[in-house]
């Protein structure tokens, strides 16, 4: 990996841990506030694609386990490993993956803003819900002791969060396409 | 940046951290494999006594925990919608023993043992040819540097809205914080190139 890419790669884990740091975001409309670590995956992927997105959430599992308070919250510690949302975390990185993965083939700067947005959206609700929720679920159910379909059902109630969350990244990805592009386009 | 090592000389603390780290991954499954509720009842005091000689206060020791605690209540909570209560109970102790090792072991070992540890285990990936062991610790420095400086530009970016009269909103502010702290990118990376600090 070039020194670029890793800088970037950690600037951006450092823009996750501030999203973490200050106050839940309240978007406009919606009067309930969301916490902004995870949406900062999704961005991780849509900015940086693939592999930048992959290793910023990798240094930023790496920096909580090896205790430094970093997710939302002040948790941290090797202590979060251990909880039954264990899989979501480890799980980010996957995610974060998929969301760039999909976001090099889906958008191209030739596209329209619309187009832009929802290849964006496909691109971080598909790693960021579908792809983190089956890391989440499957630890969830191991750990807690239930099945695949209770810890399924169980997770539904943070889809809509996560919907508005991948959203916002569709939006910010596009206006960071056009400022300061930094996706790779693959196809 | 607060780490979460509690300084202390305590026969934890100078254990060896690879150590520490092996006892909780074969805890870990022995804890998972083990369905006996005096077992596990027991595990869970053995825990709470030893992080509580950790040095830290027990409510401080709490209120670190306390989160993890309530995903664990929330979640046996669900379980009792579909499992009996003996299930329920088997996973608050086994996950709440887990929770009080592994914050122990991150009491008493030190970030710095924690990111020898990370690159010694990284160092047998080198040939893949991805990363070099060494960005482990590189990468750990840089976000820890630069987090203070996301946190003034965002105040920064706040001052310059108001200044304008218009409220900072995340809308408005989220954009402009990722560019131009990605910006920076390219003239941090060219320092530590002319240091020779990525050079193997």
């Amino acid at each position: 990996m070039n020194t670029r890419d890793l800088v970037l790669s950690a600037l951006f884990t450092a823009i996750i841990v501030a999203l973490g740091l200050l106050p839940p975001i309240s978007i406009g409309i919606i009067p309930v506030p969301i916490t902004a670590q995870s949406l900062g995956v999704m961005l991780a992927g849509v900015i940086l694609g693939a592999r930048r997105g992959a290793v910023a959430t990798l240094i930023l599992i790496v920096l909580v386990a090896i205790g430094l308070p970093v997710l939302s919250g002040g948790r941290g510690g090797l202590a979060v490993f251990a909880g039954p949302t264990a899989g979501y975390l480890v799980g980010y990185v996957f995610a974060a993956y998929t969301t760039g993965f999909l976001a090099e083939r889906l958008v191209r700067p030739e596209q329209s803003g619309l187009v832009q947005g929802v290849g964006f959206f496909l691109a971080a609700a598909i790693g960021g819900i579908v792809v983190d929720y089956a890391f989440g679920i499957v630890y969830l159910a191991f750990a807690a002791g239930i099945s695949l379909q209770q810890a399924f059902v169980g997770s539904l109630t943070f889809v809509p969060g996560d919907v508005l969350k991948a959203i916002v990244a569709a939006l910010a990805g596009r206006a960071v396409m056009a400022g300061y592009p930094l996706l790779p386009q693959r196809s | 940046m607060r780490t979460l090592h509690v300084e202390g000389n305590t026969w934890a603390h100078r254990l060896p951290a690879r150590g520490k780290l092996l006892g909780l991954a074969a805890f870990s499954v022995a804890l998972f494999l083990t369905h006996d509720i005096l077992l596990l009842g027991l595990a869970v005091a053995v825990a709470g006594a030893v992080h509580l000689g950790v040095g830290l206060s027990p409510a401080e020791a709490f209120r670190r925990l306390r989160p993890v605690f309530v995903t664990i209540v929330m979640v046996a909570l669900f379980s009792l919608l579909f499992n009996p209560l003996r299930e329920a109970a088997v996973t608050v102790l086994r996950l709440t023993a887990l929770v009080l090792f592994a914050a122990t072991v991150t009491a008493t070992t030190a970030v710095a043992a924690f990111i020898d540890e990370t690159t010694a285990l990284a160092r047998p990936f080198e040939r893949l040819g991805l990363f070099q062991a060494a960005d482990v610790g590189l990468a750990i420095g840089l976000v820890i540097r630069f987090v203070p400086e996301i946190l003034d530009r965002h105040r920064a970016i706040q001052e310059a809205h108001a200044a304008r009269g218009l409220k900072a909103r995340w809308t408005t502010t989220l954009v402009p914080l990722i560019i131009l702290t990605l910006r920076d990118a390219d003239t941090v990376a060219a320092a530590i190139d002319a240091r020779g600090i990525r050079r193997h």
